[in-house]
């Protein structure tokens, strides 16, 4: 039964991490491919750590869980750093070419 | 234990996305594109560590993917950081 259900969040996490690589891969501009890798990259990946979790003994669950709430913590603000980057450095090219 | 079946093809599916993930860094139009596609990069690493910690029960794998998770967030501020203003610290 646990297997089972490893199993399945193995390949759920899969669908999602793929979701996230897709919209990186397919769009053009910046902040949609933050919206698309900041997200569904997280969710995918805790996915992933959560089957590790499912099936292992208790290291590897404290180690898991540690992981996703790291990841959850620090995702966010990384892509906020990257979309304030991006925002400000487009403002300055846009300001440049104006003048 | 995850089944060989779904490890070994989450494997190979997983390295396809990291390929695809390096060919985004390498052809990024803007700066912010690459930070992000490293970004995810690493991600997609932790996935593969988390795959392999489930398969065998093996917790150290885990070890280094809190390493790499911290070592990404510090790199992606500072070179954002270094977008921003051309240099990491003000």
């Amino acid at each position: 039964m646990r297997a089972v259900i490893a199993d399945v969040l193995v390949v759920a996490g899969l669908l999602v991490v793929t979701i996230g690589v897709y919209g990186v891969a397919r769009w053009r501009d910046v902040f949609l491919q933050l919206h698309a890798a900041s997200k569904a990259g997280f969710l995918g990946v805790a996915l992933l750590l959560a089957a590790a979790a499912v099936e292992g003994d208790g290291a590897t669950v404290a180690r898991a869980v540690l992981a996703i709430a790291l990841l959850g913590l620090t995702s966010p603000v990384g892509a906020h750093a990257i979309a304030r980057a991006a925002a400000r450095r487009r403002a300055e090219l846009r300001r440049g070419r104006r003048d | 234990m995850i089944s060989d079946i779904v490890f070994y093809a989450g494997m190979g599916w997983l390295a396809v996305m990291v390929a695809v993930i390096v060919i985004v860094t390498a052809r990024g139009r803007t700066t912010a594109t690459r930070i992000l596609a490293l970004n995810l990069l690493t991600m997609l690493v932790i996935g593969l560590l988390a795959l392999i910690a489930g398969e065998d029960r093996r917790s150290y794998v885990l070890d280094a993917a809190l390493a790499l998770a911290l070592l990404s967030f510090v790199s992606t501020l500072a070179a954002c950081r270094y977008l921003e203003d051309r240099r990491p610290f003000r």
